[in-house]
């Protein structure tokens, strides 16, 4: 199978996906708890001015009504049947809404947390990969010695903390006590470093820079830490499963020096299946970073979604949940992708 | 502030807000840099130099101090247009830019602001408010009464703007015009006793043309009030940052710069006050107190705050039916203990509807004493003897909910005739209930609290314990004459009906009556400040410590 075909194929299947995920998030709002319009109304007011924003919102309708609106409009970015309450307007634009509580645009709200989000998944996904491999390597390279016994302490630890337990300590130790790190918020994002450099401003663009790894540092370590064990117990397994193996009792005996053999050889074929789980895991993150976000009040997807179900405003949870789910796809697609590449004995089928 | 790093207001200023921020709404537009009046020395832009009102513009050569305050609430405002919202947060930040026409003291007293003087109309109904002289928006240009006017219009008319929800808020009032430049006349559908409560709480003051020019989410988006302080960036769920309006009616705020955050955590609130980040949290929770109090950053300072938390009793339901028994339940409860060791001293006691600061308190009604014996002969009396009952109860949405309703329930459940449990409930699907208009839809026994922020017992008692109340758990026809007396009558007539309310409340105890809940805030050693009653966060009061 050609590279255009298995693309055209796997975003077909994503397609698919992305419809279940759209139809999960609409039974959610049918079957949650919690009536918008009690949300935007005083309580006081009376049952005809209830009704009416209920059919302003579109409520009343039939639910297939309701389902086929919601779908059309994500995927035509047509009027959603729902109704500005400040505006009396339809909701247009892009198709995922307008906020019930404040009135402006999902799309644009959703995509402006997007990047925070981002940031910080791609960050615990670097931290974990820049720990979590030599740790493995050395782990595996020195098999049952105290490096080792470390190594498997340090992922026993990892995969069983809970990270908003990790988050807080980190703050109280580093943060408050030791007054090394930012409690939390983001002063700056990519973003925005990127405009500085555009305009030219390369100093602020340089601190810009310094300021949001500075930011970022807690939550990326918190966002991490269960990703990075898990890294370090695959690098360890994968490289004792390729050190056993006939080619590096072959390319010793050919008089291959040890590192080269280690690093060149077992390392280069024990990172494939650790891409795959470094892919998927980054799909993971972006959904997963919720918990962190609200630590660190990151302002990120999580928190959107969060403050979203707190005040019944639908379609922005639902918004917030399709692109985490269109993320989720979209990486996936890539991580083959690239799996197939990095790999040749893997086709695309 | 930490001093190994860019902090974040730092970082803003050295980079530039514009460049960095992705969203930001922008600063007021148009007649900022035209109206010449960027000086300390107090000139009016229209050359009058009427002294404000109290005569306190700002002293020539006086030099304001360069003074920034972070405030961080739990949520940011859901936007900038002060007609458009009824959350706290919101309004918290709203009433530094926008001003009432009269407005309330610390004590809950109301005061003159936009209006110096304000009076019912004779022979109408109609109130009139006299405007200050010499007031400015923050672009520039004059108040005048139809700005005033057309703001109550926006508010209670939609077809003048849209359908705001604070229509019920000025509820009575009907219109509004302008026969001159300094008067407005506002209309009113009948007697209306708390027309001046309700001006004194809601309702601010936006420019009518400035109102005009722009679409409603350009207003949603940017600021233009009358208030000490002027908006100079928004960035939606992230930050509001406000500078000082060095040509406010009245003396410049010591605070030069004003920045909100939210962080919804609250131990992440308070680890950025303890870092020095943020000067004020909102709602330290009591587990938190001692370590606040312990550092060198802050200290916590609290209020009584204007929400009642109650249980109610659903009157058409046995055993809350029997009047016995609802007093039986109020004897069970050690309410003391409960607000010393739940709420760590953080609340007070109630004994009827109406709080302590409220118009229509009665001071000769107490809360009731814990007497578990008397709890258990009423029970018996009652007849409900051997009964299951079950509370309940939202989580997280009050300080302490869930634990105070198992306080309750435990004090209950230890009366040998009385069996009780807590069920915990979501908030959004116990509101669901409690808001059908039917009373057969709530739960019988349920915990909840109230807000009224116009200082009103009667909006409380109306709303949760009338026959025809939005909330109601309750009906009684004595206690309802009292309240169409209260609200057909002013002055001595109308207190004496409401605190007569108040004692009938108490007597029959349609609620388990619990604590007034208190506003908790962490404040910054940096900064001197008196926390409020009514849940104003008021930066203009704050001052350097």
């Amino acid at each position: 199978m050609s590279l255009a075909r298995f693309l055209i194929k796997r975003l077909l299947q994503g397609v698919f996906v992305v419809w279940g995920v759209v139809t999960i998030v609409f039974g959610l709002r049918v079957i949650a708890p919690g009536d918008p319009a009690n949300v935007l109304l005083p309580p006081d007011v009376g049952p005809e001015v209830r009704q009416q924003v209920i059919a302003d919102l579109g409520l009343d309708q039939p639910l297939y009504v309701q389902y086929w609106e919601f779908v059309s409009g994500i995927a035509l970015g047509v009027p959603e049947g729902l109704f500005n309450i400040a505006t009396g307007q339809p909701v247009g634009g892009l198709g995922l809404g307008t906020s019930l509580t404040t009135g402006t645009s999902v799309a644009s709200r959703v995509g402006r947390s997007l990047p925070a989000t981002l940031e910080l998944a791609i960050m615990a996904t670097v931290v974990a990969v820049v720990i979590a491999i030599p740790l493995g390597v050395i782990s595996a390279t020195n098999r049952y010695s105290v490096p080792d016994y470390g190594a498997t302490l340090f992922s026993l630890a990892g995969i069983s903390t809970p990270n908003f337990w990790l988050g807080v300590m980190l703050i109280i130790v580093l943060a408050v006590q030791l007054d090394l790190f930012p409690t939390s918020q983001r002063a700056i994002g990519i973003p925005g470093v990127v405009d500085l450099l555009v305009s030219g401003q390369l100093v602020a663009a340089a601190e810009g820079f310094r300021t949001w790894l500075w930011y970022i540092t807690l939550p990326a370590i918190t966002l991490g830490t269960y990703f990075t064990a898990l890294i370090t117990r695959l690098t360890r397994s994968g490289m004792l499963d390729e050190l056993g193996k006939t080619y590096v009792r072959a390319s010793r005996a050919k008089g291959l020096p040890d590192a080269l053999v280690r690093y060149k050889h077992v390392l280069r074929n024990t990172l494939i299946p650790i891409i795959t789980v470094v892919g998927l895991q980054l799909g993971t993150l972006i959904g997963g970073a919720v918990i962190t976000e609200f630590v660190f009040d990151w302002p990120g997807l999580g928190q959107v979604l969060i403050n979203s179900i707190n005040s019944r405003d639908w379609p922005m949870v639902q918004g917030s949940l399709i692109v985490i789910a269109v993320g989720f796809v979209v990486v996936n697609i890539v991580v083959d992708t690239l799996y197939t590449l990095v790999n040749p004995r893997v086709g695309f089928d | 502030m930490p001093e190994n790093g860019t902090n974040r207001r730092g970082f803003l200023k050295y980079a530039g807000g514009a460049a960095v921020t992705a969203s930001l709404a922008g600063c007021l537009g148009g007649g900022d840099g035209g109206d010449g009046t960027d000086t300390p020395e107090g000139t009016d832009t229209d050359g009058t130099d009427d002294g404000g009102g109290d005569g306190t513009d700002t002293d020539d050569d006086m030099e304001l101090p360069d003074f920034p305050v972070t405030i961080t609430q739990g949520n940011m405002p859901s936007g900038l247009d002060p007609h458009d919202h009824r959350e706290t947060p919101t309004d918290v930040v709203m009433l530094h830019v926008y001003e009432g026409l009269i407005t309330r003291d610390a004590a809950g007293a109301v005061q003159p602001a936009l209006a110096t003087d304000w009076s019912r109309v004779e022979g109408e109904e109609a109130a009139q408010f006299q405007l200050r002289e010499g007031v400015t928006f923050h672009n520039g240009d004059t108040l005048v009464g139809e700005d005033a006017a057309h703001s109550i219009n926006r508010i209670v008319d939609e077809e003048v703007g849209f359908a705001s929800p604070q229509s019920d808020q000025l509820a009575g009032v009907t219109g509004a015009s302008a026969p001159d430049e300094t008067t407005v006349q506002v209309t009113l559908d009948g007697l209306n006793p708390i027309v001046f409560s309700e001006f004194a709480t809601y309702c601010d003051i936006m420019q009518r043309s400035w109102v005009e020019d722009r679409s409603k989410s350009e207003i949603g988006q940017t600021m233009n009030g009358t208030g000490p302080f002027k908006l100079d960036s928004y960035t939606q769920d992230e930050q509001v940052v406000m500078t000082r309006y060095e040509d406010y009616w009245d003396d410049p705020a010591e605070v030069s710069e004003l920045t909100f955050t939210s962080a919804a955590e609250s131990s992440t609130r308070v680890n950025q006050l303890l870092q020095g980040e943020t000067d004020i949290i909102v709602n330290v929770p009591p587990q938190e107190v001692n370590r606040v109090n312990n550092s060198d950053a802050g200290s916590v300072a609290a209020a009584p705050s204007t929400r009642i938390i109650y249980n109610a009793m659903r009157y058409d339901v046995e055993p809350f039916s029997s009047k016995q028994f609802r007093q039986a339940m109020n004897y069970a409860i050690d309410l003391e203990s409960i607000v010393s060791n739940v709420l760590g001293g953080f609340g007070t006691q109630t004994g009827q509807p109406t709080l302590p600061e409220f118009v229509g308190h009665n001071d000769d009604v107490g809360p009731y004493s814990y007497d578990p014996d008397e709890a258990e002969r009423l029970v018996d009396e009652s007849g409900h003897a051997g009964v299951e009952i079950e509370l309940n109860t939202p989580v997280g949405r009050y300080l302490k909910d869930l634990e105070i309703a198992q306080a309750v329930a435990g004090y209950i459940d230890e009366l040998p005739n009385v069996s009780a449990s807590v069920n915990q409930r979501d908030f959004g699907s116990l509101v669901d209930e409690l808001l059908t208009g039917n009373i057969e839809d709530k739960p019988p026994w349920y915990l909840i609290g109230w807000g009224e922020a116009t200082f009103e017992g009667a909006l409380v008692m109306t709303a949760l314990l009338s026959t025809d109340g939005a909330l109601t758990s309750w009906s009684n026809d004595e206690f309802d004459s009292l309240l169409e007396t209260a609200a057909n009558s002013t002055g001595e007539e109308r207190i004496a009906a409401l605190e007569e309310a108040n004692a009938l409340a108490n007597e029959e105890a349609p609620w388990i009556f619990l604590n007034q809940q208190y506003s908790v805030y962490g404040v910054s050693s940096r900064v001197s400040w008196e926390p409020r009653s009514d849940e104003r966060i008021d930066a203009y009061a704050m001052s350097q410590a």
